[in-house]
């Protein structure tokens, strides 16, 4: 028969935490809508950069488009930057990015390519361990949450740039949890470099409308000052996107365990009840007893 | 009312400036340059230095841009900057405070910028 006292030291302990577990999910609520602003405010740059590049890489002819457009023929090393968060607590959030990455890894590999990562963040460096020891290109920590700065991202993407034009690697694709919803987020595989241009959703910009642009100074140098500012910007918009996943993952997370804890307790405070019956009868009966065989 | 075009100064945090402008002057890579309504569409490339909006043949409101990238179509012109300030609304005490956490092209920028409301 449990012992009413450590019932009750339990119970407390328990309450304790549903009181931390409700307590962070209420702050990752909070933090979570300014994460998701930062998110869509970022999203009309990003949008017409696109735009820009895909008219100017539709025109560039193939053989003269610079490597970080269309990358290069062959591909010996492979960079691939890892995002996750430098905090645990949220659930599935980490884990997928490390599956995810360790997949990555091993299809490279199986084609011949020697792989290197860039880790930000703190957990999947964490989670990987010694797997990337001798693969280490670079780590950054404290990227995340709702102070992500543009100047964070352009330097992890200057740092990516070097590398590339030294020729430590030859492509940079990138791991992310990408927002979709508050219940869900979608691991995304994204090509840096070569860049990944989407369609140009600017309609408006009809082909004989392009045709009559005038560039200053010329398309080519235009599109080599644009594409290193695409990648840092498709970093940034990873960084925000991943910051607001990893905070609605937190905030279901704690979610769950809030309501977790309250099951716990009811369960517990119904033993304790229980028992604290248990033991009374349990007297009566002794008494009773006693008095009978007198 | 004059006739005016559409101006939008976009950075990758948000979007700064909406409106409707009389002329707007841009810092192009090549020189300084104005853009009215009806201008022929031009895609440039922009050094550090002074956007100006100018409404009724005067500046209303002037900003700083770290470079970046001017779309100019005859309706509208956007200029994508990777840094920008609003001059008028920045004060030199809370640039240099800013400045002493930053990294050092943001640093550089924001000398730039205390520079120019000096």
């Amino acid at each position: 028969m449990p012992n009413l006292k450590d019932l009750k030291t339990r119970i407390d302990s328990v309450k304790s935490t549903q009181k931390i577990t409700s307590a962070m999910k209420l702050v990752a609520a909070a933090k979570l809508r300014r994460a998701q602003e930062m998110a869509e405010a970022s999203r009309p740059y990003s949008t017409s950069m696109n735009d820009v590049i895909a008219s100017l890489a539709a025109k560039s002819d193939a053989s003269s488009a610079p490597a970080l457009l269309v990358g290069r023929p062959e591909v010996k090393t492979h960079l691939l930057v890892i995002v996750s968060a430098d905090k645990g607590l949220c659930g599935g959030f980490n884990a997928f990015i490390t599956r995810a990455a360790r997949q990555v890894i091993a299809e490279k590999e199986a084609a011949g390519q020697k792989v290197l990562v860039y880790i930000v963040g703190r957990k999947s460096a964490d989670a990987l361990g010694s797997e990337i020891a001798d693969k280490t290109f670079a780590r950054v920590e404290g990227v995340q949450g709702t102070n992500v700065e543009f100047g964070d991202a352009e330097s992890i993407a200057q740092k990516m740039i070097d590398g590339f034009e030294a020729g430590s690697f030859d492509a940079v694709s990138m791991l992310y949890n990408k927002f979709v919803s508050v219940i869900k987020q979608d691991v995304t595989h994204q090509s840096l470099i070569p860049a990944e241009v989407g369609e140009a959703e600017d309609d408006t910009a009809d082909a004989g409308a392009v045709a009559s642009y005038e560039y200053e100074p010329d398309e080519e140098e235009i599109l080599k000052s644009l594409l290193p500012r695409n990648v840092a910007t498709q970093v940034f918009s990873a960084l925000l996107e991943s910051s607001a996943s990893e905070l609605a993952a937190r905030m279901t997370a704690m979610d769950n365990a809030t309501r977790n804890a309250g099951d716990m307790i009811d369960r517990l405070t119904l033993v304790y009840n229980r028992t604290r019956q248990a033991n009374i009868t349990k007297e009566l009966i002794e008494i009773i007893s006693g008095a009978e065989a007198l | 009312m004059a006739e005016t075009t559409q101006f939008e100064l976009v950075t990758p945090a948000r979007v700064l400036v909406q409106q409707d402008v009389e002329m707007v002057t841009i810092p192009g890579s090549e020189g300084l340059f104005g853009v009215l309504p009806r201008h022929a569409p031009v895609l440039a490339n922009l050094k550090q230095g002074r956007v100006d909006i100018y409404e009724n043949g005067a500046v209303t409101s002037s900003f700083m841009i770290d470079g970046g990238l001017a779309d100019v179509t005859g309706e509208k012109v956007v200029i994508l900057a990777q840094r920008a300030e609003d001059l008028n609304k920045v004060s030199a005490e809370e640039l240099s405070a800013r400045a002493a956490n930053a990294s050092e092209a943001e640093a550089a920028f924001l000398s730039a910028v205390s520079d120019a409301i000096a």
